[in-house]
């Protein structure tokens, strides 16, 4: 690489060695927030497109009411909501299947069959056409006061509203590294103007304009920005790889299983730039606002 | 002029440098020489009084347009002002480049100047491995290569033996046949008595002119009549 002669010689400064090690810093952590917050809203997502397709119809059991006369109840139930305008499909979830699902909290299946369980009833919306959820709770508690629907929409919302905050949290964090960049170059690009006062001076009576020694630290700003991005995007793509590592070798049924998209990837690689470009433009107005005040 | 809230260094100058003119500036040490020259390459402003220079008022020029003033002011600092990172050569080259001169260029032009000030060998030297003598001739050469309208040179031969002293002079006078105002300060009794310019003398902060029979300023090319520039009229 062939370096560019400079008329200050500020690459030699102890504070702009140091420079993009901070700058580093600043970005691995800006980029683990971004990280986190793209895959939450991926699977929020995920999420939300799996479950909003569906809703799920409970049948509770009256008192003493016989296995028989409760599958009739769900049988006419089911045949109602086939018919009904907007709804895809509708399937009764056999009574093992709904066993299968409490058995973690019940325990064994031979306690099950002496319980009164609630039958199910999953239903498949038509998204392009789905009925309003009230009309559809309403239809059901007529046709059998014991149909309760359950559209997960509390859950859906809560959800949302989680996920909404630590994005904002994220976001909040990624500005104020921003600023903490920001503030570092006009620190370091202070500090390089004082230790080069008598130089600045001596380029300034022989006729240089503010934008030529504005150049001078605004070229170091842009590479040691560069730098710096590179190593903290470094460090978050090892850190990413090495959580999405011990992820996938964990048992993986609890875990949703999300991944960063292309695009996401993209994203992130953009950091070193940003950074680079906030410490070239932040190194050239603090070098032309603070020659302003030279004659 | 006064420094801070200091007390006056430079009380009653009023003078008109013709275009083309080559004074000597005198005074004991302290005088206000070099402050009067600060004045001139614009490196202060008056606390009172008036600058003029190339016809512009320093003091309602808009900031911005100064760089190119002070780019047609040669100017040898009193204690040089080398820039120690940086070889004779690109120390030289600095006001080219700093005016955006093509590179080329700077080549020629300052290997040439280089050569005749003697330092042809010491091109890629930085300053401090430089002798004293050998640093004030870079300090001129850099003064002297964008052909300044007007040069101004603070005890520029304060480092040498007088034999270079006269020979630095004559690099000045060549320059003034060319149509360089110029201001040389010094305190060698031998040069001023060796060369018949005019002199303006500093006396705590006052100016005495002097000229003296004939002087060897005001023969700049007479086909060039321009308006008198360098003009001083601060108190
Ligand atoms: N940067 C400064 N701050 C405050 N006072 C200064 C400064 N520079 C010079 N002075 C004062 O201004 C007065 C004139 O100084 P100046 O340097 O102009 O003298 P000079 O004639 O060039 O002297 P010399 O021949 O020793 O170089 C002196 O009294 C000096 O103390
Ligand atoms: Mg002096």
């Amino acid at each position: 690489m062939i370096r560019r002669r400079t008329d200050l010689p500020l690459s030699r400064d102890p504070s702009v060695r140091l420079l993009p090690w901070i700058i580093g810093l600043m970005t691995y952590l800006a980029c683990l927030m971004l990280a986190g917050s793209l895959l939450l809203s991926e699977l929020l997502g995920q999420w939300t497109s799996g479950l909003s397709g569906t809703v799920t119809v409970q049948v509770l059991p009256r008192e003493r009411e016989p296995a028989r006369q409760l599958d009739q109840r769900v049988d006419k139930l089911v045949r109602i909501l086939q018919r009904t305008d907007g709804i895809a499909g509708a399937r009764a979830v056999p009574l093992d299947e709904v066993a299968a699902l409490l058995e973690p909290w019940l325990g064994g299946t031979t306690a099950l069959e002496a319980l009164p369980l609630p039958r199910l009833i999953d239903v498949r919306l038509d998204m392009t056409d789905a009925p309003p959820m009230e009309a559809l709770k309403t239809m059901l508690s007529n046709a059998d006061p014991g149909a309760l629907l359950d559209d997960h929409g509390i859950w859906q919302d809560q959800l949302a509203g989680l996920v909404g905050a630590l994005e904002l949290v994220a976001g909040f964090v990624v500005l104020l590294v921003g600023l903490a960049t920001v503030g570092i170059v006009i620190f370091a690009t202070r500090s390089g103007m004082a230790a080069h006062q008598d130089v600045i001076e001596v380029l300034h009576l022989i006729g240089a304009e503010d934008g030529y020694i504005a150049r001078q630290f605004q070229g170091l700003a842009l590479s040691q920005g560069l730098r710096g991005g590179i190593i903290g995007i470094a460090m978050g793509a090892a850190t990413i790889w090495g959580l999405g590592y011990a992820a996938d070798h964990i048992d993986s049924a609890i875990l949703p299983q999300v991944r960063l998209l292309a695009w996401h990837w993209v994203v992130l690689a953009s950091l070193p730039a940003v950074t680079a470009l906030i410490a070239r433009s932040t190194a050239r107005r603090t070098v032309m606002r603070s020659l302003t005040r030279m004659v | 002029m006064r420094y801070g809230t200091g007390p006056e260094v430079l009380r009653e100058v009023t003078f008109t440098l013709k275009p083309g003119s080559f004074h000597f500036l005198t005074g004991r040490s302290g005088a206000g020489k070099s402050s009067l020259l600060k004045l001139m390459y614009l490196a202060h402003r008056p606390s009172r009084g008036l600058v003029t220079l190339f016809d512009e008022d320093i003091a309602t020029l808009p900031r911005r347009r100064l760089p190119f003033l002070r780019r047609r002011v040669g100017v040898v600092f009193q204690e040089f002002r080398l820039l120690n990172h940086l070889s004779a050569f690109d120390n030289v080259a600095l006001p080219l480049r700093v005016a955006g001169v093509k590179e080329s260029t700077i080549r020629k032009h300052v290997d040439e100047l280089l050569a005749w000030t003697g330092l042809g060998d010491h091109m890629d030297a930085r300053p401090p491995t430089l002798s004293g003598g050998q640093q004030q001739r870079v300090a001129i050469a850099r003064s002297l290569i964008s052909r300044p309208d007007l040069l101004l040179a603070d005890e520029p031969t304060g480092n040498v033996d007088d034999a270079l002293g006269v020979r630095l002079l004559y690099l000045f006078e060549e320059l003034n046949r060319m149509g360089t105002t110029v201001v040389i300060a010094t305190h060698s009794e031998t040069l001023v008595s060796r060369f018949k310019n005019p002199i303006l003398h500093l006396e705590d902060g006052v100016l005495i002119h002097q000229d003296r029979g004939e002087p060897a300023g005001g023969t700049g090319d007479p086909r060039d009549p321009r308006k008198p520039f360098g003009r001083g009229g601060t108190q």
